[in-house]
């Protein structure tokens, strides 16, 4: 029998209602995503479910609600920040970073954090410069904080039910452009551990690791590379803190090659870090040096096509493949 | 005083205990053998003492730089305070939080924090879960006059406002953020006055009158506990040390200015009014104070001799849940 | 008890300030909050208060206005009343927290040993090199640390590579019975000895006069044949050899002579060499030659020996490391004796020089007595009229 199909944005609702069945002490915070069920439906349906104290609108004062929401994780409540468009958070990095990354450290464990922090990111559909960024850059490499980017519908359903379960703040970053894809989801409740990357394409000749939209984009350019007679290997991080190197790792071995694959920009990026790893721990299974494909280092802007010449596409990912297979 | 004998003579013992480990602190800061920085609380005593004396463990307090105070009045012990100064492994913070980062959540001491508003916002936070939670507990945040042009004062409030939540707001407006003054910082310097803009219970004390900040604390933690919102009561009161350990206290005020406040000392004031309604006895006192005096004597060569956290434990919590 | 009054820490990365003045005298009385002193940091000044009250007590050995000391230092004492001054202040503080062990961080994991792979590790740069001279480098052992194949162990393979390739056009000469017998006892005499080469420059010149008036005439290595032995009788430690553990000084000395032959390098022995006139070591020496040569040597004119001459000088060799001819203790190694400028009585003139380089085994025979030896063929070649006889 065929799995049931639904969108990655459905997938994650279901993760969030069975949490907060189980569980009376999740609520979410946020602009409009109460009666209103959110800008990207994140909460539709919920609100009628769990009432107002667990769907929460909020002023625009995302400082506040994040300080807020410190405070509550530590007095036995478990709260979502649904920040919409996650350029907003950015309004609150103090409270994220001098506050909820380390008072589990201070504390010596005596206090928690669990915090879920999410929000649509990055490039597509002309939202110019203000909707249109990622920043998990900062999150990762600040310590205390997960970071999670599913792409698939499956992923977003059981990643986002572990980060409801754990004692740590989470930033669970949803691509815009994947909201609507379909794909298959199991009904029941089951979680995907943080630090497991996923192999979505076996090949031996060279490695992607993709993040976010790239993925499905590494996915379509390594069919047509196939075609060409070149095989390549997809891996999906999923989580990039914790990151997953073993995975890779095991790739480039049989490989040699590997190439990363972003949208968000290159500098101090997942790439660079990844590059870094291998580096130091994969050298000796280097063919060619790694190679990074990122996201033009300019603010998003509005108008279609510069918005297209700054993302990278599945045309991109295949040139670049193609390059590095050469060498 | 409608209040009973042994609790005014537990809020006097409170006020000795601060302002004894301040002025030791304040000692071992300037031997040296506290690092970073000493913000001390001496002159401000009663309001850490008269609005802890309501509160249970379980309550949640959120303080900032200068917490020391209410570490002490919300129940961290004398040695753990110092020992955490001191650095030591036996510190309430293990050592890795010094003055600013004071955690001790088993008496509801959720830390202290070098950054001034998120106490506002934390404490909010608090309110929140215990109100989803249906519990009568409440949140508690002290901050200063500096905190009250900081952005987290107008969102914080704002919600705890919107949301009816369990909070309690505790301005303790000593006039000067550092060394500004709050007169430079405000047109309007009437803290009480601008809350109750916001829609919340507010009212100023004599922060120096410990049995006024007792009496206005207890109406706005039993609001709270009975579902009735959050409140404000803004202390007015004045550190007579200056802003941090070993930084110059010229320049900004006079001495004609402090010693003006010196004479209003808190806990001088309370004694003699005790004194004089005959709710204690000169010898009573001493007891208490002789007692204070060896308590911190104890809690001195306790964290003297204590251990130095263990190096190899440097990167432990910093997740809760291993990936 | 008495209560420290100490350098105070002003400033939050103040570590030491200088005591200014003080402005209550040993002995006064200090009320809370009365300024006790000055302090001088960061080009400020600043009044220090008292925490306490008491009697101010500064004992003699405390610091003076004037003396920088580190924060903490005790300067003097409040004392309570009736309490015992004390008598001295302590030194001034090591700041306790420097004393606590640090562990040192490692830094990131590098990559797993070279040698657990399966198989070899070879760096990107090395595999490029391998690419460009075509060696196939999966078959070498790297030498890095980790066992990672490098660069240089892929030049070292290619040029042992060329080097292999170039014996197989060249000439096959099977080793006959004779020349490995004599390699066998170079191995055994280079491997089992202790050999020291000491060299010697000698004025030939007086020799080479010498022998152009004597008739008939005789050749250089009859002459040094005969100040050998004599050289030798003088000093019997290099007329030795070792067997087992005991040193054996032979009563006879017997010098042998090498001989380059078709059939590789033969030793005929001149016996009794110290008893025969430079002229009958000669008739011998050219009997003994002209029969190696021809390969007619008798096995016993070539065994006995307990000292050997080498002489590469008709080959133009200057100096040169010989082998010992085991079980012999020493071997002289002749240059050529060929005209160079030498200081003689003050000023620098040609005169013949030869170099000579004596190799001895250090297991038996020391540097002292060898030099000792050498030194007297020195004087018998600088100076060879009295043996003549």
């Amino acid at each position: 029998m065929a799995g049931r199909e639904i969108t990655y944005t459905e997938a994650a609702r279901e993760a969030l209602t069975a949490a907060m069945e189980r569980d009376p002490t999740i609520f979410v915070l946020g602009e409009g995503i109460g009666e209103r069920g959110g800008n990207f439906n994140t909460t539709l349906g919920l609100y009628e479910r769990f009432g107002p104290r667990r769907l929460r609108d909020t002023p625009i004062c995302e400082r506040g609600f994040v300080g807020l929401c410190a405070g509550a994780a530590m007095t036995g409540t478990r709260p979502v920040v649904d920040f919409m468009f996650i350029d907003f958070i950015l309004d609150a990095v103090g409270e994220l970073t001098n506050q909820i990354a380390k008072i589990q450290y201070m504390s010596s464990g005596r206090l928690k954090m669990p915090v879920l922090l999410r929000g649509c990111v990055g490039i597509g559909g002309g939202h110019a410069t203000h909707h249109s960024g990622s920043y998990y850059p900062l999150f990762v490499n600040v310590p205390g904080f997960r970071v999670v980017v599913p792409t698939t519908p499956h992923d977003a359903k059981g990643l986002m039910a572990t980060a409801l379960r754990g004692d740590d703040p989470v930033l669970y970053l949803e691509h815009k452009s994947l909201l609507n894809i379909r794909g298959e989801v199991p009904e029941e409740d089951f979680q995907i551990p943080f630090g497991e990357a996923r192999v979505c394409r076996e090949g031996t000749d060279l490695t992607i690791v993709a993040v976010g939209p790239l993925v499905p984009r590494s996915l379509a350019a390594a069919d047509a590379l196939d075609a060409e007679g070149i095989s390549v290997e997809v891996i999906d991080p999923r989580t990039l803190a914790p990151l997953d190197l073993d995975t890779i790792l095991s790739s480039l071995r049989k490989t040699g090659k590997l190439l990363v694959a972003d949208e968000s920009f290159g500098p101090c990026g997942i790439g660079a870090e990844i590059g870094a790893q291998v580096m130091e721990r994969g050298f000796d299974d280097l063919a060619a040096p790694v190679r990074r494909l990122n996201g033009v280092h300019t603010p998003t802007p509005y108008s279609l096509p510069l918005e297209a010449a700054v993302a990278p596409s599945a045309d991109q990912v295949a040139a670049a493949v193609r390059e590095l297979a050469d060498e | 005083m409608t209040i009973p004998q042994d609790k005014l003579l537990s809020l006097y013992r409170t006020m000795v205990r601060i302002r004894r480990c301040e002025n030791q602190l304040a000692r071992s800061y300037a031997a040296g053998t506290i690092t970073g920085a000493c913000h001390t609380y001496v002159g401000e005593e009663a309001v850490a003492t008269g609005v802890c004396a309501h509160l249970r463990d379980d309550d949640a307090v959120f303080s900032t730089h200068r917490g020391h105070g209410h570490a002490l009045a919300k129940g961290v012990p004398p040695r753990e305070l110092v020992a955490e100064l001191f650095g030591r492994v036996t510190g309430c913070s293990g050592g890795r939080g010094g003055s600013m980062h004071l955690f001790s959540p088993e008496v509801g001491m959720m830390g202290t924090s070098g950054i001034v508003g998120p106490c506002i916002l934390q404490a909010a936070g608090a309110g929140y879960s215990f109100q989803l939670r249906e519990t009568d507990q409440v949140g508690v945040a002290f901050f200063g006059d500096g905190a009250v042009g900081n952005g987290a004062f107008h969102e914080g409030i704002n919600l705890a406002t919107i949301w009816d939540l369990p909070v309690l707001f505790v301005c303790e407006n000593n006039m000067y953020a550092t060394e500004v003054a709050f007169a430079n910082s405000a047109r309007n310097t009437d803290v009480a006055g601008r809350a109750a803009g916001y829609g919340l219970h507010a009212d100023a004390v004599d922060g120096n009158d410990v049995v006024a900040v007792y009496e206005a604390a207890g109406a706005a933690v039993a609001r709270a506990r009975e579902g009735g919102g959050p409140s404000l009561i803004e202390c007015r009161t004045y550190r007579t040390r200056p802003h941090a350990e070993g930084m110059r206290d010229g320049g900004y005020r006079t001495q004609e200015e402090i010693d003006s406040w010196k004479a209003r000392d808190p806990i001088t004031s309370f004694a003699r009014a005790l004194l004089d309604d005959g709710i204690a006895i000169p010898d009573e006192l001493q007891v208490i104070d002789d007692e204070i005096a060896v308590e911190v004597q104890q809690a001195v060569d306790f964290a003297t001799q204590s251990p130095w956290p263990d190096a190899e434990t440097v990167a432990d919590h910093v997740y809760g849940t291993d990936a | 008890m008495a209560i420290d009054v100490v350098m105070p820490r002003l400033g939050w990365t103040m570590e030491e300030g200088t005591l200014v003045e003080w402005l209550k005298a040993s002995g006064e009385s200090v009320q809370v909050g009365d300024i006790l002193f000055t302090v001088e940091s960061d080009k400020a000044l600043n009044e220090v208060e008292a925490f306490d009250a008491g009697a101010l007590h500064i004992p003699a050995n405390a610091p003076t206005p004037g003396d920088s000391v580190p924060v903490g230092t005790v300067l003097g004492y409040l004392l309570a009343e009736g309490e015992t001054p004390p008598e001295r202040v302590p030194p001034p503080p090591r700041i306790a927290v420097k004393d606590v062990a640090v562990t040192a961080i490692p830094a990131s994991s590098g990559a797993p040993p070279a040698t657990d792979r399966g198989t070899p590790a070879i760096s990107p740069r090395a595999r490029r090199l391998a690419r460009e001279l075509g060696v196939d480098w999966e078959h070498l052992i790297g030498t890095g640390r980790t066992g990672r194949i490098s660069e240089e162990d892929v030049r070292a393979a290619a040029s042992a590579h060329s080097t292999a390739a170039e014996t197989s056009e060249a000439e096959r000469i099977p080793m006959s019975p004779t020349r490995q017998a004599i390699a066998g006892r170079l191995v055994t005499s280079h491997r089992d000895g202790a050999p020291v080469t000491l060299t010697a420059d000698l004025d030939a010149t007086a020799l080479v006069e010498l022998r152009q008036r004597a008739r008939p005439r005789l050749g250089y290595n009859d002459y040094l044949i005969r100040f050998t032995a004599t050289a030798l009788e003088r000093h019997p430690a290099l007329n030795s050899s070792l067997h087992g553990d005991d040193i054996l000084l032979h009563p006879g000395i017997h010098i042998g002579f090498a001989v380059d032959t078709e059939a590789g390098l033969l030793v005929p022995v001149v016996r009794d060499a110290n008893r025969k006139s430079v002229e009958e070591i000669a008739r011998e020496s050219a009997s003994l030659s002209g029969r190696a040569l021809r390969g007619e040597l008798a096995r016993q004119e070539m065994t006995g020996g307990t000292f050997t001459i080498t002489n590469l000088g008709a080959d133009g060799i200057d100096a040169f490391t010989p082998i010992i001819n085991p079980p012999q203790s020493a071997i002289l190694g002749v240059g050529r004796i060929a005209q160079r400028p030498a200081v003689h009585e003050g000023e620098v003139v040609p005169r013949w020089l030869a170099v000579v380089s004596l190799t001895f085994d250090h297991r038996l025979v020391d540097g002292g007595p060898a030099a000792r030896f050498l030194a007297t063929l020195r004087e018998l070649v600088e100076s060879p009229v009295d043996l003549v006889a």
